[in-house]
């Protein structure tokens, strides 16, 4: 498809006077810029969904209770002085009440700089103990069936007032889009970011981005937008997950969690204006010879583990303006089963991740493991709402304050579990 | 007609003396002063718009569309559109009648595979979209489906939802708007997505009575307040759906009902059991507010992004003819299209939607399709997932919403373009052939009168040509860049 050359001397001559402005036809819109109200960016958000009901009380055991050692003879988490076992096996002292899996060993540096947090005894008001129902209520962030289809991060998208038109404003790593980010403003699911090239071919890809770049020269708000795109489609194609290097020293264990969070903190320090990021743990529903402080859950948590302490190193340069929130549909039984496993529970744990978090504390007000104080068939109960967290995130650290829009028909309680940036650090942390 | 080099020097200043002018309407009105580059561009401008106007009809014109409408003319065209039962689908619905299980009734769709029912519908809805002889129809589908959104993602809706395609939408989208509006209050899919199956007298739920106000008749502004809300969930209590017997069916429970008078609107209300919520229904489908909500909507759909700026006087014209009719949603509808799309000229630019977009490019091209997971998914990437929108409003008609997410439409272009569609196929080979010769000249013409509506003029035509020479693709491969090139470009956005 080449030209005569007399034909190209002409058409080049006129080319230099109006590159191909004739493609952008009179009807077409002379749009101004638009002009959005700002709100400023806040954190950038990774929450972490742990799929199938973690038992938060081995992983963060409350080692100062007998009632926990009455009820798993088997499956609790020696104490961290407790002499008849390894000390590898025992759980890693808080507080002196709470502990930690040994498996979370990883993320006791971050807990000695106060960038982890712990909530206990948190949880949704739902009942129903099921997996499905559960995940689906707490993602869209209701009560109860009634209420809006979208999710919480969706609605959170939705209702900021920010400029940010990133394609890759938020995505979700796995197959599908995760329930919570549903919502009017487009979020890609991906399993890897060769999602985001305009082809696999990348010879194509290119072609196709070179011819782009002509078509959308016009200096107009299409124009602008779509220069915008080609610009992230170019720092993409640099970035290769394959071959990224994190900070020296920082190891992503080699599962596909880990691969996901080593995306994440690529797409993080790209800038490529990444807002949330959601990605799943699975596995967790241990109904079946759980193990205690080694076995079936205990590799969960390493990966669960290694991976966050990986995200936090990699990223200690962006950690001021990152939170990572870890949750899951709900707990597990306090008593061990005849299975040497756990049955669905209620009350459980969520963990906060990040340079403006309230770490090395526990919150939240921890209703017992006796018998009178279970809830059910002998559940922890819940006396955080996961919404209280998860609305202090969005006020305090996403600069959204659209709170009844994101979890309507409820009222938030703020419990001081993250900061805002301009709080000072307390002493000793 | 032949240009001069000097003809196109001209035409080439006078365009970016135009492209530095702000104030500047259109091109046509500045070549009007130049009898003779109006002559060269006034194929372009002319042609186009009444291309134009058939894309917004339709979900992309093919050529034996154009063909009809250069016949008989746009008038008569949309005439046939609007009387859709005399169009014949004979052949059409060979494609899609092997997905008859969208015709059952609840209680047998739900014992059914939720994924076969769901696909059955999105597939069917999509395959009519792009073989469905009755484009207007399927539009007007899509418009009330939007206009009376339901998500298949909560609770029971994803096979209340068939049921609610084919009895309360398809059924009256050409029809009455009381008759579709009293469906849609009584379709077990509207009250389990919006909860009014859980509204009773103990327990009011308000969430239908305020969206069935706000969004599906007189407007947010419509002059209705928070007391009406109350007053007619107290009405609509009791309008819940079986849970055995027969399962996903309409019932009215007296026991949960609300007794005892209402006022709403400043009407009174006396008790009447379910008759109640009918005569609210029927006082809402005849307001003059809801007139002008649908008038406005239809005008914004059809004509421009701006109603209330942009055409004030044919909203009105078009609400009149709405209350006058009684709700005769064709009447509606003639006055917005024949003194609305088809009369204004110069005609507003109305962004394409994500399904708009996508199967603007498969008709013209007779890119074949089978409707699947292939094409739902790019819908769904571009932001407009089919049955998926979550929330009541249904998603947006203007270009602010849609005109900023160009990655994926372009990987869709690309992906068309070479053939790597899962579920669609594109006749590359049989197209470069229509176009003649194979000149790449010829190919641009071609492929930009599918297209676009005209051939590029020459300059950009050979700009682009120029573009794609600059990228490394070798000669084989220049046909499908083009294609993706035509497909992702700035002016293939837009209607």
């Amino acid at each position: 498809m080449r030209p005569t050359d007399s034909n190209r001397r002409t058409f080049l001559r006129a080319a230099a006077r109006a590159p191909l402005r004739l493609l952008w036809p009179a009807w077409m819109p002379r749009l101004a810029f638009a002009q959005a109200a700002e709100d400023p960016r806040g954190d950038t958000l990774i929450v972490i969904f742990l799929r199938g009901a973690a038992d938060a009380l081995n992983l963060i055991p409350s080692h100062g209770e007998d009632a926990y050692y009455r009820a798993r003879p088997t499956l609790s988490i020696p104490r961290p002085d407790d002499p008849r076992s390894r000390i590898t096996g025992r759980a890693i002292d808080l507080d002196g009440f709470f502990g930690l899996h040994p498996a979370m060993r990883p993320l006791l540096d971050a807990w000695q700089q106060g960038q982890l947090a712990i909530v206990q005894a948190c949880g949704a008001p739902d009942e129903s103990r099921s997996h499905f129902k559960a995940m689906e209520l707490m993602e869209r962030g209701i009560t109860s069936e009634v209420g809006p289809a979208s999710g919480w991060l969706g609605r959170h998208l939705a209702t900021h007032g920010g400029n940010n038109h990133s394609p890759l404003r938020a995505i979700g790593l796995g197959e599908t889009v995760p329930r919570s980010l549903y919502g009017s403003v487009p979020v890609t699911a991906l399993r890897q970011l060769t999602a985001f090239h305009l082809n696999d071919d990348p010879r194509a890809a290119r072609q196709l981005r070179g011819l782009l770049r002509t078509l959308y020269q016009e200096p107009n708000e299409p124009g602008e937008v779509g220069r915008e795109t080609l610009g992230v489609l170019e720092l993409l194609e640099k970035l290769d997950p394959a071959g990224y290097r994190p900070t020296s020293g920082v190891n992503y264990p080699d599962s596909e969690f880990g691969l996901g969070l080593k995306q994440i903190a690529m797409l993080i320090k790209a800038e490529v204006g990444l807002e949330v990021a959601t990605i799943d743990s699975s596995g967790w529903d241990t109904h079946f010879v759980q193990g205690g402080s080694s076995g079936l859950m205990a590799g969960l948590i390493h990966d669960l583990a290694a991976g966050l302490a990986a995200l936090h190193a990699d990223l200690a340069e962006q950690l001021g303006r990152l939170t990572v929130v870890v949750m899951s549909e709900f707990g597990r039984r306090v008593a061990e089963n005849a299975s040497l496993g756990t049955d669905h529970g209620h009350g459980g744990a969520m963990l906060l991740l990040g340079g403006n978090v309230a770490g090395g504390m526990v919150h939240g007000s921890w209703p017992g493991l006796q018998a009178r104080q279970l809830v059910g068939p002998g559940d922890l109960a819940v006396t955080t709402d996961y919404r209280d967290v998860l609305a202090e995130v969005c006020e305090l650290r996403l600069n959204n304050r659209a709170l009844a829009e994101i979890f309507p028909a409820y009222t938030p309680t703020f419990r001081g579990i993250v900061r805002t940036s301009s709080d000072p650090v307390p002493a000793g942390t | 007609m032949t240009l001069t080099r000097r003809d196109l020097l001209k035409l080439a200043g006078l365009v970016t003396a135009v492209a530095g002018l702000s104030g500047c309407s259109s091109l046509g009105e500045l070549l009007a002063a130049e009898p003779r580059a109006r002559a060269a561009s006034g194929e372009f401008v002319g042609s186009t718009e009444e291309y134009r106007r058939l894309a917004r009809l339709s979900y992309g014109p093919t050529p034996a569309e154009r063909a009809r409408v250069a016949e008989i003319g746009l008038g008569a065209w949309l005439e046939e559109q609007l009387a859709y039962q005399s169009v014949s689908d004979r052949r059409p619905q060979l494609r899609w009648r092997h997905l008859d299980i969208v015709s059952l009734e609840a209680n047998a769709l739900a014992a059914r595979g939720r994924r076969e029912v769901t696909q059955a519908l999105k597939r069917t809805t999509l395959l009519r979209r792009i073989y469905s002889h009755r484009q207007l129809y399927e539009v007007m589908v899509e418009f009330w489906t939007d206009h009376f959104n339901i998500s298949l993602d909560k609770g029971d809706g994803w096979y209340l939802k068939v049921v609610d395609d084919r009895e309360v939408i398809r059924k009256h989208a050409l029809g009455n708007f009381r008759e579709l509006l009293h469906a849609s209050a009584a379709s077990p899919a509207m009250l389990v997505y919006l909860d009014n199956q859980a509204n009773r007298r103990e327990a009011p739920n308000e969430n239908y009575a305020r969206e069935l106000m706000e969004l599906h008749t007189l407007g947010v502004h419509g002059g209705y307040d928070q007391r009406d809300v109350m007053e007619l969930a107290r009405c609509l209590t009791g309008w819940t759906v079986k849970k055995h017997f027969w399962l996903g069916e309409f019932r009215f429970d007296p026991e949960r009902h609300d007794s005892g008078e209402k006022r709403v609107l400043g009407r009174v209300i006396p008790a009447a059991g379910v008759h109640e919520a009918e005569e609210v229904l029927d006082l809402l489908a005849t307001h003059p507010s809801t007139a002008q909500h649908l008038a406005g909507k239809l005008v914004r759909r059809f004509l421009t992004d701006d109603p209330e700026g942009q055409a004030p006087e044919l909203v009105e014209r078009a609400a009149q003819a709405f209350l006058a009719s009684e709700g005769d949603i064709r009447a509606l509808l003639r006055v917005v299209l024949y003194d609305g799309l088809l009369a204004r000229s110069p005609l507003p630019a109305k962004f394409k939607r994500p399904a708009h977009f996508v199967i603007s490019a498969l008709r013209p091209l007779a890119a074949a399709s089978d409707g699947g997971e292939g094409v739902q998914e790019v819908i769904a990437q571009l932001g407009q997932p089919l049955f998926g929108w979550p929330t009541p409003d249904g998603p947006p008609d203007t270009a602010g919403a849609w005109s900023r997410a160009l990655l994926h439409r372009w990987r869709f272009a690309l992906a068309l373009a070479r053939n790597e569609l899962p579920g669609s196929e594109l006749d590359l080979d049989r197209l470069l052939a229509a176009a003649g010769g194979g000149r790449p000249a010829e190919v641009m013409d071609h492929l930009g009168t599918l297209l676009l509506g005209a051939p590029l003029p020459q300059v950009a035509r050979d700009d682009f040509l120029r573009a794609l020479e600059q990228t490394d693709a070798a000669a084989e491969e220049l046909p499908a860049l083009a294609l993706a090139g035509l497909i992702a470009s700035p002016a293939f956005q837009w209607t």
